[in-house]
């Protein structure tokens, strides 16, 4: 009961970000995700959890068309980013990357300086009209070491300036697939950090195997089964009560 | 609410081992408790008074276990981060075990108290009606107790309204010894200890109560809702005018 009302009350004042509706996707013949619906809110950290091979990752790559990329993946069903549906022909996937940014397992900088790593974006983008207005926007993800390479950085570095380089565009939502899994815990908990501020600014959606991670950034989390997605709820509640047993057996880390 | 407890075993088998190492040592201290509540009444009917400083003594291995499973409790949640059921289930034991301790407590000041009251003459029978209502009380933790090892939400809910035969009682109780002190100040020394064992034992019922509660959350995951029946009524007795 407690918990359906707090979950009312935030429910109200955050706004749904990206509306997802029976969404199926297949590799082939293989039915990768069977038929899942869930409201990403805005400001909030959303944590998909679930065993290798769930459909976590595959779903999270939907958010931005990430699949378009995979020649035998076919998605059906209902994606809106603020109402638009984001597979509507005339969405250019370029520009919907632009506002649906990502970041993946491994840090993955550009080998080129740190500078030129976070205003590749913005450039691409033509977010910036001058060198003037390219240096502000660098300035404000990545202040000092601009010169040097990024590929000089720890992997904690890196990493973080990946996100930088991901955010440098102004997206609205930013997903983040494993992003701490090659790093070590205190590059974990500053990353943890990072998404936790950037939570003011985005919506962030991200996919992790530490359930001990999700439990500590995420303010909602989803789990996903054999494609299904099985319980999406307010994180603590996940936490302590899940509704389901398949969430319960996984969580608490018994055989599902 | 059923199918909520996984049966199956954690993949990491000494995880199982740690949460039933914790909930044997509650059985154990709740056994414990069991025995020091009857041997105190028991004591105090029979006049016994190595009875009753045994219980005293013993109270001592009661709170030893309450500081071993804080202890075990505490390593589980720093090691095993657990979640869930398995979450509930060591917040639950520490709430037992704080119950049965305060319990363990009552019961060894019932054992003091004898010590006194063995010193005076009885009161009426109240040795054999404090007896009974220590039954009462025992009889209900043995059912909570039973009620935590089988996760029977529905017998720890019925402990739960038991609760107010214990209460019941020790309206009785009150009323009794308020007559026996108005007929004879002489009496108001025993009677005076004697209403502090039954309302010790009637407190007894209240933790009792909260350990039945501790079950019901462990099995669904939130407290009862609704607000428990009291039966204690004594706090609404006034002096009453000389009209029977």
């Amino acid at each position: 009961m407690e918990d359906m009302r707090l979950m009312e009350r935030t429910l109200a004042t955050n706004q749904v970000k990206v509306a997802a509706k029976g969404v199926d996707v297949f590799y082939g013949a293989t039915h990768a995700i069977k038929d899942v619906s869930v409201d990403i809110l805005d400001n909030m950290v959303t944590a998909f959890i679930g065993p290798s091979g769930c459909g976590k990752s595959t779903f999270l790559r939907c958010l931005n068309r990430m699949n378009d990329t995979v020649s035998v993946a076919r998605v059906t069903g209902d994606i809106r980013l603020d109402g638009e549906d984001i597979y509507d022909p005339r969405v250019d996937p370029v520009q919907l990357r632009a506002r649906v940014g990502m970041v993946f397992q491994k840090p993955n900088p550009f080998p080129k300086s740190i500078y030129d790593n976070v205003a590749y974006g913005p450039k691409i983008h033509g977010l910036a009209r001058s060198k003037a207005e390219l240096d502000e926007i660098v300035e404000k993800e990545a202040k000092d070491r601009l010169k040097e390479p990024g590929t000089g950085l720890s992997g904690g570095q890196q990493q973080r300036l990946c996100i930088a380089r991901a955010i440098a565009t102004s997206p609205e939502v930013l997903l983040m697939d494993e992003p701490c899994s090659a790093l070590d815990p205190i590059a974990t908990a500053q990353v943890e950090e990072l998404i936790d501020e950037l939570r003011a600014n985005f919506s962030v959606v991200i996919v992790t195997h530490s359930m001990q991670q999700a439990a500590r950034v995420s303010q909602r989390t989803a789990f996903f089964h054999l494609g299904n997605l099985v319980e999406y709820g307010e994180t603590g509640q996940i936490f302590t009560n899940p509704r389901d047993p398949r969430t319960e057996s996984y969580i608490s880390g018994r055989i599902g | 609410m059923e199918g909520k407890l996984p049966s199956e075993q954690h993949i990491l088998s000494a995880f199982d081992r740690d949460l039933e190492a914790i909930q044997a040592l509650i059985m154990k201290m709740g056994g414990l408790v069991e025995a020091a509540i009857m041997d105190a009444a028991v004591s105090l009917e029979t006049r016994d008074e190595e009875l009753a400083e045994r219980v005293r003594k013993e109270d001592r291995q009661i709170d030893e276990l309450e500081e071993l499973i804080n202890q075990e409790a505490a390593r589980v949640l720093a090691l095993r981060s657990p979640a869930a059921t398995d979450l509930r289930t060591v917040l639950s034991v520490l709430k037992i075990s704080a119950n049965l301790e305060r319990i363990g407590d009552y019961a060894k000041n019932l054992g003091k108290r004898t010590s006194v009251l063995v010193q005076m003459a009885p009161v009426g029978d109240s040795g054999g009606a404090l007896r009974r209502m220590a039954r009462a009380v025992a009889d209900l933790l043995k059912d909570a107790l039973d009620s935590y090892a089988q996760r029977d939400a529905e017998l720890a809910l019925d402990v739960r309204m038991r609760d107010r035969d214990v209460d019941q009682m020790y309206n009785a109780l009150f009323r009794e010894f308020l007559t026996f002190m108005m007929e004879d100040p002489r009496n108001i020394t025993a009677c005076m200890h004697l209403h502090f064992i039954a309302k010790n034992l009637e407190r007894m019922g209240d933790h009792v109560t909260a350990i039945a509660e501790q079950v019901v959350y462990v099995v669904t995951g939130s407290l009862p809702e609704d607000s428990r029946p009291k039966g204690d009524r004594t706090s609404y007795v006034a002096p009453e005018v000389e009209d029977d």
